[in-house]
């Protein structure tokens, strides 16, 4: 059987493309993730010790306040004390916008520091000198002798920048360095991650050096060897990374299963052409098992091979991957892709796996022929019966199964075990789907060709005749593409529900697309003038009010807008800025947290004073809100207290709150961003919906190459038909465009049933994740998006057409016409 | 026409269907190079039954493709209802095949997919036209085809698989028709009954009809009989009688009757 089994493997190579190109995908998808792993795994394991490097020992949970006397009791030592941690204070460039970022103290462990690395200039060595991160510097833009500005008001400090830096790949890089001189006084609003001590001695003296600096007695410090510590934060960042990693194999497994489902039935339609050959086999003397043996060795060879290639592209793209990363978004943070050798063998495993699974099936109904097949006329007549009744009656019963476990996960309204019912729901009743395919189908492929029948006329109907001969092989095909679809859709219908939803969220929490305040200040009367000039700006409009000291709060500037549904067309939420209380004032929470929230608090203007509720109204920026007519009682001679603006449509939020900024930059003040936050929630979730859908777009490729091959196999089978066709006057374009229109029937079909049963997917998922957080969650159908994954589809499917209609193009007339 | 001309052949008449003119096909290279035709000369009269016969490999099948516009010659001249298949280009000559040409072959003649209705009226349904609806009623009558038309080929005996390869092969009213070994598949009954059709066609509806056929019964039920060998025309024999076929098949080297 072994000459029998090469000869057929060389006569049949190239029908074996699609199996090969399915499991070759998906192999390769397995080892890709295994290098973008091991990549991201290695850039964070050399990140997160950097820090540390020259460290013995290292404290954590230290209260920022004892920072001061830590370096005191270092210096006293003779010991190295190297603070990792960071305070979000506001820097500004000399006639630049000021923003927030993350300041922290120069690394002192070694001089001059291992890390960060030096970009340009020098070291800080004197106080009043800052190194500077390179990217931040580039975004600022701040060059080297450039000078900052850090913190604000009494605070502030002016540093000059002596150099830039490059961190690598660390969670704890900081925008700015200072000595810690500069640093202390913003030590208090400092979030510390570790201390980290280089000091004389063993190890266990410098531990008890460190541990008498922080003065620790049974607080929350622990001081842990420098090592341990690292290890331990390695771990942590590797458990991301397994999300990751668990995450990009869901999408593998996906795009596996749609290869078993190409593979399946690719087998079937080859083992069917060799029908004869097979039952020829039988009659000069090969048992079943033999034949069985036979063909299942052929299946695992392709298998093989296929997995090979899969394997050798996979390490190259993952390579190629990681090093683009690499080089365009150094930020990302990735080391050197080495997937383990366990990468590549478990690739290996499921590669074949996969195909032996996918051809278990055909392969055991091929050699079921009787030998006496081999002797009959070769029957072209035979058309193929849809479903049995095993399968309808298996189908509705799993469909059933299905659609009842997903109402219940609907009336549980995402309580107690929801999702697992909903994951079990959406497979089951997916299933039954896929077993009714060649039922549902043939159906609708016949009305879409009836539909297409009116525009093509006879091509058309051709084309649906010819789609839908096998049911069996036509629903197959298309299940492949289907499984793609639905998840696409059911992710950007959750998406589009999802953003709804956040969009309303976001409105209400940044109403204003822009808001111009000054703590403690009221802005110059020309204010709103000037600020409506600004490119993108449609409307600004000056809010009345004052500064007012806030009994324990300090100095407040308090607004006071006047119709407060609607200011100035602004279309603000009611609950926002709406029906405030002549007795109460809204603060932001920074504030109100401050005060005891329970009693009353004084409100004063010179010597007005009122005394007012304290609400929490974090929305308008720095600003509080009170009533007209408590503005009134305050200072009858209100000024600007704040510029409220909407942008014209279509304007970036990063671009309005630079443009904004600069002009808020002149008095002073702040901005409070709202369009830019907003832009940036929307940018997450666009950004998610296209990783997810690129993701499937792996399914989605491999399906294709299924529905390109399963065309490809029976144009190679409906030679003398195709003859026929044309020796009675079908002209090669037409031919051409039959089999293009029958790609695009299938791939149109499987989409439209997909879309369909991914919106009912999409809702119960909102159901059951998104609505009991959120109260009221309408489905939102993202038309567009959906039209274009239609249109995506179809020309997938003349694309998947293309090939074997050039095949077919090529039979002439005559060929395959005379039976002798 | 009525039934009473069965059996007595209409007169030659002048009016060509079809001519070659030093027509060779040759195909494959070098020492794989196969002469399949090397120099036909023939003139096919309109309105008669011609059966063209020959041993295997004479080439009447590649004759038969290169008079029909399914196959291009290699050189010579073909003209088919006046007009010059050689300068026709691939479109050209399916367009020449849809309109002029019927066709019945030994196998593999009808869609699976299709009815017979739908199989008898595609070519007409190709060029987006509507078939003549009195021919195609005539002609379902007389292949008595009328309860059969709902029928896919797999719900067809062979015999009634050939007549409504027949009745596409006459609806629409093609300048020649063309069947190629129509009975090969057949009983002798079914055989007897697919070519008394054709003849039916050619005294009743006036048609012409070009067969290629190796059996000596199916030749027997047409008017003239074209014998080849070894790619050229050894005679184009008129109304022969059995005799004189068979001497003709035989070659003139034979030197007795065979059968």
């Amino acid at each position: 059987m072994r000459a029998v089994l090469l000869a057929s493997l060389r006569a049949h190579l190239r029908r074996y493309v699609a199996v090969g190109l399915a499991v070759g995908i998906g192999v390769a998808f397995v080892v890709v993730t295994g290098a973008i792993t091991s990549a991201t795994r290695d850039g964070l394991s050399a990140g997160v010790g950097a820090p540390f490097e020259g460290a013995e020992v290292v404290a954590t949970g230290v209260d920022p306040r004892r920072l001061d006397r830590l370096h005191e009791s270092a210096a006293a030592d003779g010991a190295r004390l190297s603070v990792v941690g960071s305070a979000q204070v506001p820097v500004r460039p000399e006639g630049g916008v000021g923003e927030d970022l993350f300041v922290g103290e120069l690394p002192g462990l070694t001089d001059p520091p291992t890390w960060p690395v030096l970009v340009d200039g020098r070291f800080p060595r004197a106080d009043g000198e800052a190194l500077v991160d390179a990217r931040a510097a580039e975004l600022g833009p701040v060059a080297v002798g450039d000078t900052l500005r850090v913190g604000e008001d009494d605070a502030a400090v002016e540093v000059t920048v002596v150099g830039t830096s490059d961190p690598g790949p660390t969670s704890a890089a900081n925008a700015v360095y200072l000595r810690w001189d500069d640093l202390r006084r913003f030590a208090d609003a400092m979030y510390v991650e570790a201390v980290a001590w280089a000091g004389p001695g063993s190890a266990e003296e410098q531990g008890a050096a460190l541990a008498a600096a922080l003065g620790t007695r049974g607080a929350a410090e622990s001081v842990l060897p420098a090592r341990e510590y690292v290890d331990e934060q390695v771990v942590a960042a590797n458990d991301g990374v397994d999300v990751l990693a668990t995450m990009l194999l869901v999408f593998a497994a996906i795009a596996l299963f749609v290869a078993v489902l190409v593979i399946a039935n690719t087998f079937t339609i080859l083992f069917a052409q060799r029908r004869r050959e097979l039952a020829l086999l039988r009659c000069v003397g090969a048992t079943r098992r033999q034949l069985q043996r036979a063909v299942r060795l052929e299946a695992l060879a392709v298998g093989s091979a296929a997995t090979a290639v899969g394997l050798l592209a996979g390490a190259a793209l993952g390579h190629l991957v990681v090093a683009a990363v690499r080089s365009r978004v150094p930020a990302a943070g990735l080391g050197d892709a080495s997937a383990g050798p366990s990468w590549y063998a478990a690739a290996a495993a499921v590669g074949v796996l996969v195909t032996v699974v996918a051809a278990w099936s055909p392969t055991r109904r091929a050699v079921r022929v009787p030998p006496v097949a081999a002797l009959a006329p070769d029957d072209d007549t035979r058309l193929t019966t849809g479903a049995g009744r095993l399968r309808l009656a298996a189908g509705v019963g799993a469909v059933s199964l299905g659609a009842a476990l997903l109402a219940t996960t609907v009336a549980l309204d995402g309580e107690g075990p929801a999702l697992l019912l909903m994951l079990a729901g959406g497979i089951v009743s997916f299933s039954g789907l896929v077993l009714l395919g060649p039922v549902v189908v043939p159906g609708l492929v016949r009305a879409c060709g009836a539909a297409a029948a009116r525009v093509a006329g006879p091509t058309a109907r051709l084309a649906a005749d010819n789609a839908v001969r096998d049911p069996r092989r036509t629903s197959a095909a298309t299940a492949s593409l289907l499984v793609g679809v639905t998840l696409t859709t059911a992710v950007l219908v959750g998406v589009a529900s999802t953003r709804a939803v956040t969009d309303d969220e976001m409105a209400a929490q940044h109403p204003l697309d822009a808001g111009v305040t000054r703590t403690a200040g009221i802005l110059p009367a020309d204010a709103a003038r000037r600020l409506a000039a600004v490119p993108g700006v449609a409307r600004a409009e000056a809010v009345p009010g004052v500064v007012a000291r806030v009994a324990g709060a300090g100095e407040v500037t308090v607004l006071a807008p006047d119709e407060v549904d609607d200011v100035a067309g602004l279309s603000l939420d009611p609950s926002v800025t709406g029906g405030i209380a002549d007795d109460e004032i809204r603060l932001p929470a920074s504030v109100l947290n401050e005060l005891d929230v329970a009693g009353r608090v004084a409100v004063r203007v010179g010597d007005a004073t009122v005394r007012l509720r304290p609400v929490i109204g974090d929305v308008t920026g720095e600003g509080a809100l009170v009533a007209p007519a408590v503005l009134d009682r305050l200072a009858p001679q209100a000024g600007v207290g704040a510029v409220w603006i909407r942008a014209e449509d279509g304007t970036g939020g990063d671009d309005l709150a630079a443009d904004v900024g600069a002009v808020a930059a002149s008095y002073d003040a702040e901005v409070t961003a709202g369009l830019s936050r907003r832009d940036a929630v929307d940018l997450q979730l666009t950004i998610v919906t296209a990783a997810v859908v690129g993701l499937l777009g792996i399914a989605v490729l491999i399906a294709l190459a299924g529905i390109a091959n399963t065309l490809g196999l029976s144009v190679l089978e409906r030679t003398r038909e195709l003859a026929l066709m044309r020796a009675l006057g079908l002209t090669r374009a037409r031919l051409r465009a039959t089999l293009a229109l029958e790609g695009v029937l299938l791939a149109v079909v499987a989409t439209v049933l997909g879309t369909a049963v991914g919106v009912v997917f999409a809702w119960v998922g909102l159901h059951t994740i998104i609505a009991p957080v959120v109260a009221t969650t309408p489905v939102v159908l993202p038309v567009g998006q959906l039209a274009l994954v239609v249109a995506v589809a179809a020309l997938a499917g003349l694309l998947a057409a293309a090939l074997p209609a050039r095949r077919a193009a090529r039979i002439t007339p005559a060929a395959g016409l005379t039976a002798d | 026409m009525t039934t009473t001309h069965l059996g007595t052949p209409p007169p030659p008449t002048t009016r060509l269907a079809a001519q070659a003119r030093a027509l060779t096909k040759t195909y494959g290279a070098g020492s794989a190079q196969v002469h399949a035709l090397r120099g036909v000369d023939l003139d096919l009269p309109a309105g008669r039954f011609t059966a063209v016969m020959g041993p295997s490999g004479s080439g009447k099948s590649t004759l038969m493709h290169c008079l029909a516009g399914l196959d291009v010659p290699t050189d010579g001249a073909v003209a088919v209802a006046g007009q010059a298949l050689h300068a026709m280009d691939d479109a050209a000559l399916t367009r020449f095949r849809r309109d002029q040409v019927g066709f019945v072959f030994q196998a593999f003649n009808l869609l699976p997919t299709m009815t017979a209705e739908q199989n008898i009226t595609l070519p007409a349904a190709l060029g987006g036209r509507r078939p003549d609806p009195e021919l195609l009623a005539q002609v379902v009558e007389v292949l008595g085809l009328a309860d059969r038309l709902g029928h896919r080929p797999g719900e067809l005996s062979g015999g009634q698989q050939q007549r409504v390869a027949i009745a596409r092969a006459l609806v629409g009213r093609p300048a020649i028709v063309f069947a190629d070994e129509p009975t090969g598949n057949l009983d002798s009954t079914s055989s007897a009954e697919v070519l008394g059709y054709l003849r039916r066609s050619v005294r009743e509806l006036g048609r012409t009809v070009v067969m290629v056929t190796h059996e000596l019964e199916a030749a027997a039920y047409a008017d003239d009989v074209v014998v080849l060998a070894d790619g050229r025309v050894r005679e184009h024999l008129v109304a022969p009688d059995r005799a004189r076929l068979v001497a003709a098949l035989a070659g003139p080297g034979a030197t007795e009757v065979v059968r």
